[in-house]
């Protein structure tokens, strides 16, 4: 056979069928049963990882959301980035049935069979689970992924599908291979003993109403939710508020809602999230493929550096310099802001999260908040893939719901404020806080704020109980004095003694900045015997110098200690390091007298 | 094309004629089929119901009048079923005597009916249930009476007798009797149970003919019960016990049982039309002979039978729920008498039968329910309500509601047998807060509580040990208290400081709607049995603190305002944690002075332990090491051996339900013994005045603690070893707090009364010399003679001693009030 007889990027499914029939081996004598698939891939899997990773058909294949929406076809291969805001729970579906033909076919990767089903004797029920999920919250411009598209494809595409439109007798497919379009009556096995491996017809069905689609009206342009239905994949690797790419296949279907469920039973019973979220507003995505994605995903076009010492103290260098002139000059500020970008939760033992070093700016009025706080916004969020402001004032904390809660009406649940991906950047403005009382509501959101900072736990409310999500949020808080609503691990007075803004930096040098940020993060630490005794040793001379040392206070050195070898691009604490932490402790300490 | 303009069409065909109940397992073939399906319904004659019809097709007849298609399909059914009748019998069948005569000959000749797809013999499953009615013998009947009736035969009599509608049977006991039969209930529960229903029916018209109620059999407690999330596919149309929360519960939905229709034309009535599948079949045409009008009948509504239902939701319980994932639900559909059986918060416990029906929104998806057989309430608090804490006998269930499972019992006796259980226990208890052994293990017997008694005179000794930590700031006491919040069966946490007397006991409120006054419990209310853990007791304001000293030792709260007097209980544990008055533990002042509480309710608490942060390098030197471990090893910090939170908790529920030591004779003694010695040691030598060194209230203390300590081994008999150790923590205590510190030795008058023994004994030797010296240097009526005079005086006459000027103020003072001398500014002046 020259060449695969089946299109990944636009006929997916037909792919699927073909891997299905060959694995049930239709057409020989033996045809397997096809219970021996249930919950495992008969090699498509294979096929498309092939497709995508190895023929680099990753990158053409197109990014779902409100702008491709409208061009993107019904049942072709889409790819969609989102984070996991909701679990459904597991859905049934008929896997594989026998046709009229009594030939075994299959439903995976699809909402419609193909064939009309008989008895339901030879079906076989699979399960799938549901996840529903949206945009990554508060996604800087520059994380967005960039589809490279051939941009003559869509506009081709809409027209042949218009002329479709107008003889919808056309019996000949959209699909680049010539494959006979066959309705459910007329079909027929081809000579060749492949299948017809055409779209079903409910793919041309769609394709008619496709006026309508454009037409579909959603609550939020910018803001494209996705119901993914994933397939045999172990429920630990996709966890709530991970954020992941999937590649599978899209259902966007105007049709379905229009059919209104009479049958109050069944209405009852069917999952009541489904019910608010037609399918003409929410697409569905069969995930053939998913991939967790880490910082690194989100730079785009990413060099794959090796992070050379000089190379990381030449980027750090230049960072350090940027947030110096962000932060008014500023010196002791801005290496504590650059330790606290990179801070991120590594370990958790009990309740205690280590690594997290969330910074508190003092001694900033509203005034300066409005000139620095804009200015470090912009500047985060030229930096960091997700980021996130937090106005608290009495009112946003009385009525603000920051923490998820299940709603048992719709059985979703409702976002928080708070359901953030790992390490997202959360900025908590306190200066505008004025006196007041807090009703309930305040109460409970300065309670989950304090839990989030101290344990990097959010509770999310499921109104019978409450379920503990570990949170992995760098904060950073600007008050007047110290913030007791939400009380960081360092505090600095903030010192600025300019106030002229920065010099907008180069697009190069932005790009090197993320990248060293993302890739420093992630690098491992250690630490030599010999110095870890000077550490103790330092430790326990602090101690007993000063007796209101605690834990905390050594907890959060030996977190600096680790930032400034990481900034380094150093894996091992060495003396100097060490010196450095004592050092900045000192310099922070003066300021506080 | 057909294809594009019939989508409904497309949609529904997959969807086969049995609508919205197509399963993939195929129906049976059997009557029993048909009767499952009608299972709820009406009380159909027991003598169709008692002999099944070797027939299908006459049972078809007599029930309802199928439509044409549906009796082809029927009567092809058996062809397509060709289950050989000799692999059919189920090898259980050579245990069970040949069944009955009657009826049983019938069935030989007659083809033997399968289940269909199977090669269970319906007969066969019918024998095997018959037998276990008649013959299945409880363990403890077993023993006592062989001759008499079974347990389900009792229960059949007595459910007629209360006209009953179901029977609950134990799966425990089918499994026992019959595994066979088991497995195949738990594979093929539609038939099965529908076989038994009929078995049932079959013996109640035996015993009574006359009773018309339809009865049901009801399974329960599984041997095992799947978790909600472990729910697939494999599971369709098995039976299944899950437990969970109900969070939603619909309205009650009036479902049709039986219809009957009308004609307009003639006005003919039809005779009851059964639901089958889920479907009314109506009627075409008039059935009528002389008038056969074609769409002419109507339903009559108030003529129909209807049948409650409902559609509850259920939602995993929060220890289900792995990390990083939402809590998964699942419907469940209820009938009858189970329709409001649970309410919204409920955790239950539910058996049923896990089915999966097609939904129109999507022809290839299916949606997953659980018919319900039987729900089990489970205690909403994590402490049941037969606590041993609880003192009235009355109140106790006597019946199930086991609330730990055989394996996990096991599993708990396993680890009670382990030698340093007590040890491990202590490890486990809060692992990343180190040293404070010897305060985890107080906490630790706080937790499992001694036994509570009360005297037939109606005086009641508590069984709840209240344990006070008092300590420097830093020294993790908070956590300490947060954790035992965490893992105690229930628990208020409150801080003294946000705490007033009515918050904490229970306060009077108007309803605003109704006026009505109401009672709105406070924290130490709503912990009754559990543990309510107070911080910064110390700030706490002194009309606060005044409450508790009911509720520790008599364990109720009063409430005697606004037209309500009620005496509320609370048999709380409280652990309390306290500040001292300066910021840090001052050593040279006495505990009452670090902290000021009142003496009274200082004496109510069993144990009161100091956590001193001492400038140790040993200890700095570990913290250091601890928390560049916990920075730099990136592997988990080794917890070595330790028991994790969940188990713990179980463990300690477990001994509380179901432990209640007793004081063995040698503990008695020891215990005597031990006391006497303790009071003994009061009598330090060179003194004339005893020092009480232990009161009643101790003794008491001691009994709990020992009583907690054979709890914690499982053990029902506090022995030698109890009681020492229960010794040697109240000693560690009580060396930290009650101290004296200018003799050593302990002093319950420290607690009891804020001043030491030897410190009155000190202040009367300075009262005596004092009044010595005035009465040697001061004329009456004479001179006045300065303060520090005296001082001096006084240093030289008592030389070894030290005395302070305070100490002579205090003892002039003594004697001014004596009206011996009077005292002007620093001068002192006889009179």
């Amino acid at each position: 056979m020259g060449g695969p007889p089946y299109d990944c990027m636009a006929n997916p499914l037909g792919a699927v069928r073909l891997t299905f029939e060959k694995a049930i081996g239709l057409g020989s004598e033996t045809v397997t049963h096809p219970s021996a698939f249930e919950g495992k891939d008969w090699g498509a899997l294979e096929l498309f990882r092939h497709f995508l990773f190895q023929e680099s058909g990753l990158s053409k294949v197109p990014i779902l959301n409100p702008k491709t929406l409208r061009w993107v076809q019904h049942n072709s291969l889409v790819r969609y980035r989102g984070m996991i805001q909701d679990m459904l729970g597991n859905e049934f579906y008929v896997g594989a049935y026998r046709d009229d033909g009594s030939s075994w076919r299959t439903n995976k990767f699809t909402d419609f069979s193909q064939y009309p089903m008989q008895s339901p004797s030879d079906t076989c029920i699979w399960e799938r689970r549901l996840l529903y999920c949206v945009p990554v919250p508060g996604q800087s411009s520059w994380a967005e992924p960039s589809c490279d598209m051939d941009p003559n494809w869509s506009p081709q595409r809409r027209e042949k599908r218009r002329r479709m439109d107008g003889e919808d007798s056309d019996p000949m497919d959209l699909v680049p291979e010539d494959e006979v379009k066959s309705s459910p009556i007329t079909k027929k096995m081809r000579e060749d003993g492949l299948p017809s491996t055409s779209p079903e017809p409910m793919d041309l069905k769609t394709a008619s109403s496709s006026s309508g689609m454009s037409t579909v009206q959603f609550v939020d342009k910018d803001n494209l939710p996705c119901l993914v239905k994933i397939y045999d994949s172990p429920e630990s690797d996709l966890k709530l508020n991970d954020v992941f790419e999937f590649i599978g296949v899209l259902t966007f279907d105007s049709e379905l809602a229009v059919e209104k469920d009479d049958n109050e039973l069944s209405n009852s019973f069917y999952d009541d999230a489904l019910v608010h979220m037609p399918p003409n507003k929410v697409p569905r995505l069969h995930c053939i493929v998913h991939r967790k994605l880490a910082v690194h995903d989100f730079l785009p076009g990413s060099p794959i550096m090796e992070p050379k010492p000089h190379l990381v103290k030449e980027i750090r260098e230049a960072l350090f310099r940027h947030l110096t002139a962000v932060l008014g000059n500023d010196g002791v500020a801005a290496h504590f802001m650059l330790l606290h970008l990179l801070s991120k939760v590594h370990t958790r033992v009990d309740d205690v999260a280590i690594g997290k070093l969330s910074l508190n700016l003092i001694g900033l009025s509203k005034e300066s908040v409005s000139v620095f706080g804009t200015r470090l916004t912009q500047t985060f969020k030229s930096l960091l893939p997700c980021t996130k402001c937090l106005p608290l004032t009495l009112e946003y904390l009385n009525t603000a719901s920051l923490a998820p809660k299940k709603d048992y009406q719709t059985n979703r649940l409702i976002p928080g404020v708070l359901q953030l991906p790992e390490g997202s950047h959360l900025m908590v403005d306190e200066t505008q806080l004025e006196s007041g009382s807090l009703n309930s509501i305040g109460i409970e959101n300065t309670k989950i704020l304090k839990n989030l900072i101290e344990f990097q736990k959010v509770e999310y409310d499921f109104q019978f109980y409450k379920v503990e999500m570990a949170a992995d949020i760098q904060l950073l808080i600007f008050s007047d004095g110290k913030s007791n609503i939400v009380p960081a691990d360092v505090i600095v007075p903030f010192q600025p003694s300019a106030l002229e803004s920065s010099e907008i930096p180069v697009a190069e040098a932005l790009e090197a900045w993320r990248w060293y940020l993302a890739t420093v993060k992630s690098l491992p630490h250690s630490i030599g015997s010999e110095m870890q005794k000077v550490v103790e040793d330092d430790l326990v001379a602090a101690r007993q110098a000063d007796r209101s040392l605690g834990s905390q206070d050594f907890s959060r050195w030996l977190t600096m200690a680790r930032l400034i070898s990481s900034s380094l691009g150093e894996t091992c604490l060495s003396l100097e390091h060490w010196q450095m932490v004592k050092e900045l402790e000192r310099l922070r300490n003066e300021r506080l007298k | 094309m057909a294809s594009d303009s019939s989508p409904a069409n497309f949609n529904n065909g997959p969807s086969s004629p049995d609508g919205s109940f197509s399963s993939p397992i195929p129906n049976t073939s059997s009557p029993a089929h048909r009767r499952r399906r009608g299972r709820r319904q009406a009380p159909t004659p027991s003598s169709a119901a008692a002999t099944p019809p070797p027939n299908p097709s006459r049972f078809a007849n007599s029930g309802s009048t199928p439509t044409p298609s549906r009796s082809t399909k029927r009567g092809r059914r058996p062809d397509t079923s060709p289950t050989p009748a000799a692999a059919a019998t189920p090898s259980s069948t050579d245990d069970f005597p040949p069944p009955s005569s009657d009826g049983g000959d019938d069935m030989e000749e007659a083809t033997p009916t399968f289940v269909w797809g199977t090669n269970i013999s319906v007969q066969d499953v019918k024998n095997a249930i018959q037998m276990f009615i008649k013959h299945f013998r409880d363990a403890q009947e077993l023993s006592n009476d062989i001759y008499g009736e079974g347990k389900y035969t009792r229960m059949i009599h007595r459910v007629l007798e209360v006209e009953g509608e179901w029977i609950d049977v134990d799966a425990h006991d089918v499994f026992n009797y019959d595994s066979d039969l088991y497995n195949k209930m738990m594979r093929y529960p539609l038939e099965v149970l529908a076989i038994f229903d009929i078995v049932l029916m079959d013996i109640v018209s035996l015993i009574n003919p006359l009773f018309d109620k339809h009865v049901q059999v009801r399974i329960h407690n599984l041997k095992s019960s799947t978790s909600m999330r472990n729910l697939n596919p494999s599971d369709i149309e098995k039976m299944v016990s899950l437990k969970g929360m109900v969070i939603r519960c619909s309205s009650i939905i009036p479902e049709i049982r039986e219809a009957v229709f009308r004609c307009i034309v003639c006005g003919y009535h039809s005779d009851p039309i059964v639901v089958d599948r889920g479907r009314i079949t109506e009627p075409t045409a008039c059935l009528k002979q002389e008038c056969m009008a074609k769409n002419s009948m109507t339903l009559v509504h108030n003529r129909c039978r209807f049948a409650d239902k409902q559609i509850v939701r259920l939602q995993e319980t929060p220890d289900e729920i792995p990390e990083g994932g939402t809590p998964h639900t699942v419907s469940l559909l209820m009938h009858d008498k189970l329709v409001d059986a649970g309410k919204p918060g409920d955790r239950v416990e539910v058996t049923g039968i896990y089915r999966a029906m097609s939904v129109r929104v999507g022809p290839t998806q299916r949606t997953t329910y659980i018919d319900c057989l039987h729900i089990k309430k489970n205690d909403k608090s994590r402490m049941t309500a037969e606590d041993p804490m609880e003192v009235d006998k009355g109140s106790q269930r006597v019946d199930d509601d086991v609330q730990f499972d055989e394996e996990k019992v096991e599993e708990l006796k396993e680890l009670s047998k382990q030698p340093d259980i007590y040890e491990k226990l202590t490890r486990s208890l809060a692992p990343n807060i180190w040293e404070l052994d010897d305060v985890k293990k107080g906490l630790l017997c706080q937790l499992f509580g001694g036994n509570a008694l009360v005297l037939p005179s109606g005086a009641s000794f508590r069984g709840d040990i209240n344990i006070l930590l008092v300590g420097d700031p830093g020294t993790s006491k908070s956590q300490l208290l947060q954790y035992i919040h965490k893992l105690a069966p229930r628990g208020i946490y409150t801080s003294g400081r946000g705490s007033s007397a009515v918050g904490l006991t229970a306060y009077v409120a108007k309803d605003p709607e109704t006026g009505e006054t109401v009672l709105e419990s406070g924290a130490l209310v709503l912990s009754d049995r559990g543990i309510c853990c107070i911080d910064e007791f110390d700030k706490m304001s002194d009309n606060a603190r005044s409450m508790l000293h009911e509720v520790m030792e008599q364990q109720t709260v009063s409430i005697a305002k606004a037209g309500i007097i009620a005496s509320l209980n609370a048999r709380t544990s409280v652990l309390a944690c306290a500040n001292p008055s300066g910021s840090r533990y001052n050593p040279r002042l006495s505990v009452i002075d670090n902290i000021h509480l009142p003496p009274t309710l200082l004496s109510r608490f069993d144990l009161i332990y100091l956590i001193l942060d001492k400038a140790d390098e040993q200890t700095d030197r570990r913290l250091a090491k601890h928390i560049v471990s916990l920075h730099f090893e990136d592997t988990e910090i080794a917890e070595h051996d330790v028991i994790d939170l969940a188990t713990l908790t179980a463990y300690v529920s477990y001994a509380r339900k179901n432990i209640h030591p007793k004081l063995s004779d040698e503990a008695a003694e020891e215990l005597t013994r031990g006391y006497v010695e303790m009071r003994k040691r009061g009598n330090f030598p060179g003194s004339s005045k005893k020092v009480i060194t232990a009161t009643p209230r101790q003794i008491e203390s001691l009994i709990r603690l020992s009583e907690a300590l054979a709890r914690i081994r499982f053990s029902e008999w506090v022995e030698m070893r109890d009681v020492t150790e229960a010794f040697r923590l109240l000693e560690v205590a009580m060396q930290q707090s009650a101290t004296d510190h200018s003799t050593g030795t302990i002093d319950m008058d420290l607690i009891t009364t804020g001043v030491s023994a030897s410190e009155r004994m000190r202040r009367e030797s300075v009262l005596s010399a004092a009044r010595n010296i005035i009465m040697d240097k001061l004329q009456l009526g004479g001179p006045s003679v300065r303060l520090l005079e005296l001082l001096e005086e006084l240093k030289k006459q008592s030389s070894g001693s030290e005395i302070h000027l305070h100490d002579l103020r205090t003892a002039v003072a003594t004697l001014a009030s004596e009206g011996f001398v009077v005292l002007h500014g620093d001068s002192v002046k006889r009179i």
